[in-house]
């Protein structure tokens, strides 16, 4: 009756080489649609455990299946958002968003129509023939979003996408990976220092604890979508936001 | 202001050390075959005009085959080396061995496989401008950005895609600071090929030869214009490179964009 989750963690663990546990004993399963963000102290392994879902690096110990398959076999499905831009310098802003499709072999007829498509999403169609150097962080970061979702991906992975901005861009682009998501139904995982962001975009937060890893608490967030800006402004909100923080305090110790 | 500057300091310095030239020659009595005036060379230069001129081509013949090959062959040599872990291991330390070797013990060997005249001329300038691009390169495909091969590991991408679309761009700027080394030498190894391994069996002989050619007949005034030729070609070839360093790269590189 129930769909199975599209990401189940059972039990993973992951130490580099015979260095120290950097994760311990996460489990986690995590509906298609949902939004997840891992929140905790440097040190916690969240961008460690996002790079497991994409298959970036290897568990040591546990399982971790996408959509019933291993993470490199399920790799079709996702697309991964670094922490910097992570464009290519030599190719311009509508080459960029095209290269996935390009890797992937589809037609050039059809890869014009998804660029532009893509653009028009992030607000960037202006700015299709400039180069990254031309560009502000935030408008690197747009590409970026917009070169990760043109091949439309089941899951999208996130890794502090936003940490380099200043609040205003970083809100802006909030508010725009939710206005995103209502159109392009991904299940998102979001790794991020700010707990007003795990707050505004999540459906659950995990908060994770330091040396090793541990997933510390799961908090969820009731709030239906579409989200707007104005909801930061709520009672309803703040109150989550405080309820947040103060977890996060309580792992740091 | 600034531009004008820029051009009048150095013609000020050209003017002073021209002076100069002419001030040693009269105070010390110098003769005219052991320092000719500037005036004097450019006279030589006049009257040598012709056979110059076609030493200029002969030189330059040399100089671009064995810039094109050194270009040609390294850039693929690099692709080898930087694709495969184990040939390089194996064969870098002999290619930094073979750089060391002086081109004055390689002439006569290569005038002993390919005897005089051009092809060994050649292979001296192949030889001297070949391993600048090999480093450079192979520095470049090695020194790939591992969040960009990460981005084309999401994406799938297959070894040759990977190479076409992420490794040959991002090795672009080390392989042209290569050939902007190698355009520097390729003149002066065709030179000092032309010098050591040169032939007139046609008749004429190259930059090299001429300097040869002038010095025993204490024809300093031409000798001194061979030199100045030569520094002629080495600015077109240099700057021939740089020209194309600034056509590939001025778009997007960080060396060459305008930043306000």
């Amino acid at each position: 009756m129930t769909n199975p989750p599209i990401v189940r963690i059972d039990n993973i663990g992951k130490r580099f080489g015979t260095g120290p546990l950097v994760l311990d004993g996460i489990n986690l399963a995590v509906d298609r649609g949902e939004f997840i963000s891992f929140i905790g102290p440097s040190g916690c392994g969240k961008s460690t455990l996002l790079r497991l879902i994409a298959g970036l690096t290897d568990a040591s110990t546990g399982s971790l299946v996408v959509d019933g398959m291993t993470p490199v076999n399920a790799r079709e499905e996702m697309f991964f958002v670094f922490q910097d831009a992570n464009l290519l310098p030599w190719r311009r802003v509508a080459a960029n968003v095209e290269l996935p499709l390009l890797l992937r072999g589809d037609t050039a007829y059809h890869r014009e129509a998804r660029v532009r498509e893509m653009l028009q999403i992030v607000g960037l169609e202006a700015a299709a023939g400039k180069y990254p150097w031309q560009l502000s962080g935030g408008m690197k970061m747009r590409v970026s979003i917009a070169r990760a979702l043109s091949v439309a991906p089941a899951i999208l992975l996130l890794d502090e996408p936003f940490g380099a901005l200043d609040e205003m861009t970083r809100d802006q682009l909030n508010e725009d990976l939710l206005r995103i998501r209502q159109r392009d139904a991904f299940t998102a995982f979001f790794v991020t220092h700010s707990v007003t962001e795990a707050v505004f975009l999540s459906t659950r937060i995990v908060v994770l604890s330091a040396n090793p890893g541990r997933i510390a608490g799961v908090i969820p967030v009731p709030f239906a979508y579409p989200r707007t800006a104005e909801l930061r402004e709520t009672p309803e909100f703040l109150k989550l936001l405080a309820e947040t923080s103060h977890a996060l305090r309580a792992v740091r110790h | 202001m600034k531009r004008l500057r820029s051009w009048i300091n150095p013609l000020c310095a050209g003017a002073l050390l021209i002076a100069l030239w002419y001030t040693v020659r009269r105070v010390c009595h110098v003769e005219a075959w052991l320092l000719p005036t500037p005036g004097e060379i450019l006279k030589a230069a006049w009257q040598e005009r012709s056979t110059l001129f076609a030493a200029v081509l002969i030189t330059s013949r040399g100089a671009m085959l064995g810039f094109l090959m050194a270009v040609g062959g390294g850039f693929l040599l690099a692709m080898v080396l930087g694709f495969s872990r184990l040939i390089k291991e194996s064969f870098y330390p002999y290619i930094l061995i073979m750089q060391m070797m002086p081109v004055t013990i390689l002439a006569p060997i290569f005038v002993l496989w390919l005897g005089q005249g051009l092809p060994s001329i050649v292979a001296i300038t192949f030889m001297i401008g070949f391993f600048p691009i090999v480093a450079n390169t192979t520095m470049g495909f090695i020194s790939v950005d591992r969040n960009l091969q990460e981005l084309f590991l999401m994406c799938k991408a297959t070894r040759g895609q990977e190479i076409r679309y992420l490794r040959i761009p991002g090795a672009m700027p080390y392989f042209l600071t290569g050939m902007k080394i190698a355009g520097t030498l390729a003149p002066i190894g065709a030179i000092v090929g032309d010098f050591l391994a040169g032939s007139t069996i046609n008749g004429q002989g190259g930059i090299g030869y001429m300097t040869l050619a002038y010095s025993s007949q204490l024809k300093t005034p031409a000798l001194f214009a061979t030199g100045f030729v030569a520094c002629l070609l080495g600015f077109i070839f240099v700057g021939g490179v740089n020209l194309l360093h600034w056509y590939l790269l001025h778009k997007w590189h960080d060396s060459l964009v305008k930043k306000e």
